[in-house]
């Protein structure tokens, strides 16, 4: 057996550590010294003001939601289905306006960066507005209701579709395009038997994320009057009907968990 | 492209196999049914779209910015920033301790963690907007509201997308700590932390970003920022205001998420 070596003293920190570690506790004391800043600005209501609202409405509250009133579960429950019926159409309606974006805006398609620039900024733009903006410009447009939550949810999720559909179009195998290149195949062959094919798995997935996604959305969109379980929801709030407003949510939350591990489930599998 | 060469041993690229091609298939088939179910129940039909967009076009042409508008729209803007910003610094202080309760190899035991992600899931599955709607009556309208659901919000995602990264960490760096004793907290400060820090940065700016859009329309509901001007525009229909506000909310999200994009893509 080798004799054991003697422990050697730790050697000291190197310099590049202790510059990292003295930069990242300014930045931290920074970003603290801003959100200090931002508190004592900010226009708070005061601890009475606060106490004095959560003494009212804290109990009432709490007492609702853990008393569920099920006489609205069928409301309720008819409403989660258009919803999701608004989020499906509303996902479709995103998705097939987003496949020709997706070759518009991949570069490798195009065959040049510059052809694919005014595709990336359309969808840039759509991505950078929240979808409740649309929401609310449709519902001032034309009305409140479910059409102007589903056009609103379906122009916002081409910026999302558009860009992921064109990255995995940029991403695709070369190969079987060459192949059907050098065996005489014309452009659209090789879109029709060699892109298409390639992508059409993943762009199932991202379409179920997205789906997952304008759920959440689509729940939320009767809030600004764009149809959908959050219409009823809003009235309720503004009476502070806690056991109602407790049973539409725990359908929203039900609902929205069941879709979520069945569609994630499902997108696994897929790619 | 090279061929590949079976005799060198390189794989020659199969098509993918019966079960992935009907999965695919299925999926396809799964979303076309659905879409037709809910175009017959709903009513939805070409018509309607139609005329929406043709309703659309016909308010767009209203919104010309009125600048003078600027001055008060100043404000309420500073303050969705705000409400951004201090929302992520909580949501993520809170959220950092609750990640690696979540995560199989850094939680304090098994009912800890299904508690832990049980709880995450169901505050993940409730929208940031219906947060700022419920806190909002208790919380007297104001930004504060707006805080406390993005916070809420903040941590939930965070907490979730992080233990992912915390599960797929090298077990190695774990493994030698605890092999020298080293006590959970000393394992996630020394092993974990260096190991994930870039892509929590990264998570925690997506998540910013994520806020940033969303504390622009939780005043719509009372909590805050500008959205309660954006109300305001509305039910007085003053179009002019209403443009501007656009094209500044246009403006500072899309300054705001191409600044965190470059850094995210500089972080990882």
């Amino acid at each position: 057996m080798p004799p054991t070596p003697a422990p050697a003293a730790i050697p000291p920190t190197p310099a590049a550590v202790r510059r990292t570690r003295v930069l990242l506790a300014l930045v931290a004391l920074a970003m603290a010294a801003l959100g200090a800043f931002f508190v004592a600005t900010m226009n708070l209501p005061t601890w009475a003001r606060i106490l004095t609202g959560l003494e009212r409405s804290a109990m009432p509250l709490l007492r609702g939601f853990v008393n569920p009133n099920w006489g609205v579960f069928d409301l309720a429950s008819r409403a989660m289905v258009e919803t999701v019926f608004m989020a499906v159409i509303g996902t479709v309606i995103g998705g097939l306006l987003a496949f020709p974006m997706a070759f518009l805006a991949a570069n490798n398609l195009l065959g040049s960066r510059l052809l694919a620039f005014p595709g990336k900024t359309v969808l840039v733009a759509i991505r950078t507005f929240p979808e409740i903006l649309f929401a609310i410009i449709f519902v001032a447009a034309m009305g409140p209701g479910p059409i102007a939550g589903i056009l609103a949810m379906g122009i916002n999720s081409v910026g999302f579709l558009g860009k992921v559909f064109s990255d995995v179009v940029e991403g695709i195998d070369a190969g079987p395009s060459e192949a059907i290149r050098a065996a005489g195949g014309n452009g659209m062959h090789v879109f029709f038997f060699s892109v298409v094919p390639q992508v059409l798995p993943e762009f199932a997935s991202y379409l179920l994320y997205r789906f997952e996604i304008n759920l959440r959305a689509a729940s939320v969109l009767g809030l600004v009057g764009a149809g959908g379980i959050g219409a009823p929801l809003i009235q309720r709030l503004q009476f502070r009907r806690w056991d109602e407003i407790s049973m539409i949510m725990i359908v929203i939350v039900v609902t929205i968990i069941v879709v979520d591990t069945l569609s994630s489930s499902v997108r696994r599998r897929l790619v | 492209m090279a061929v590949p060469d079976p005799a060198a041993g390189q794989a020659i690229p199969l098509r993918p196999g019966l079960a992935a091609r009907l999965l695919s298939w299925g999926t396809w088939g799964i979303i076309a049914a659905l879409f037709v179910v809910s175009v017959q129940q709903t009513g939805f039909n070409l018509e309607v779209i139609g005329e929406g967009i043709a309703d659309f076009f016909r308010f767009f042409r209203r919104l010309t910015p009125d600048w003078r508008a600027l001055p008060e729209i100043w404000r309420p803007l500073l303050e969705t920033l705000q409400i951004a910003y201090l929302a992520t610094i909580f949501g993520t202080l809170i959220g950092l301790p609750v990640i690696f309760l979540a995560s199989f190899n850094t939680t304090v035991n098994r009912p800890i963690m299904w508690v832990a992600r049980s709880i995450l899931t169901v505050l993940r599955s409730i929208p940031d907007l219906l947060y700022a709607a419920i806190l909002a009556p208790i919380l007297a309208v104001g930004p504060l509201p707006g805080v406390v659901a993005l916070t809420i919000f903040t941590m939930a995602v965070l907490a979730k997308l992080t233990s992912e990264t915390v599960e797929a960490v090298d077990p190695g760096p774990l493994e030698a700590l605890r092999a020298v004793g080293a006590g959970r907290n000393r394992v996630i400060a020394y092993a974990v932390l260096p190991q994930i820090g870039a892509t929590l940065t990264s998570y925690v700016l997506y998540i910013f970003e994520i806020n940033v859009r969303a504390s622009v329309v939780i005043g719509l509901v009372g909590a805050g920022g500008i959205g309660n001007l954006l109300n305001r525009y509305l039910s007085f229909f003053d179009y002019g205001g209403l443009a501007t506000l656009i094209v500044v909310i246009f403006v500072v999200v899309l300054a705001i998420d191409q600044l965190s994009v470059w850094a995210r893509s500089r972080l990882i």
